[in-house]
């Protein structure tokens, strides 16, 4: 199966969540994502929000985040 | 994870960049899953208006216009100063989408005893 993927350039914070929220919510439950950003604030953002939100944080090695939709 | 959490906005037009990094912050804060609001008052009331957040672009950032529709179609809200919007003579039949014109007690009510917020 190949992973869903979105290279989001130096998109960062709300710019960034708000369309990363949308692109998991079209995904089922279990499905893995790779999001690539250059954001300079993703490294402490996107751990936190998967956090908040209830995905899973995979893999964290910036600029490349692994993560598993909840 | 549950909760609200509050974004106060008291400029327009007259500091884009405060405007923009708000709803920027907002944007943040809905795609957490927080439900969130957005306070508009004193100059900031004027960004209820259809057509105000159409030329706010700073650099760096997302175009307002962008950023308040992003917003509100992830279940945002606004909410509008009702003594403010008056003062200004503003028009309740040019409200953008998901603008809603309040009271203080309807603020009060949405913060609680405890909902977090950030002011710009």
């Amino acid at each position: 199966m190949t992973m869903d993927e979105w290279d989001a350039g130096d998109m960062g914070c709300g710019d960034l969540l708000i369309e990363l929220r949308r692109r998991l919510a079209a995904l089922d439950s279990g499905r893995s994502f790779r999001l690539v950003t250059l954001d300079p604030g993703a490294i402490e953002d996107v751990p936190a929000w998967c956090r908040l939100t209830g995905h899973t944080l995979v893999r964290a090695d910036p600029p490349t985040f692994i993560i598993e939709v909840r | 994870m549950p909760g609200r959490f509050c974004i106060s906005l008291t400029c327009a037009a007259d500091d884009p960049d405060k405007a923009t990094v708000a709803f920027v912050v907002a944007n943040a804060a809905v795609a957490s899953d927080k439900e969130t609001l957005v306070f508009l008052s004193t100059e900031g009331v004027r960004l209820s208006q259809l057509g105000v957040a159409d030329s706010i672009h700073e650099e760096g950032f997302a175009p307002l216009k962008q950023l308040m529709t992003s917003f509100v179609e992830a279940g945002g809200k606004i909410f509008v100063c009702s003594p403010c919007f008056k003062k200004r003579g503003l028009d309740d039949t040019k409200l953008v989408s998901g603008a809603t014109i309040v009271g203080g007690a309807k603020l009060v009510e949405f913060l609680g005893d405890a909902t977090p917020g950030v002011s710009y």
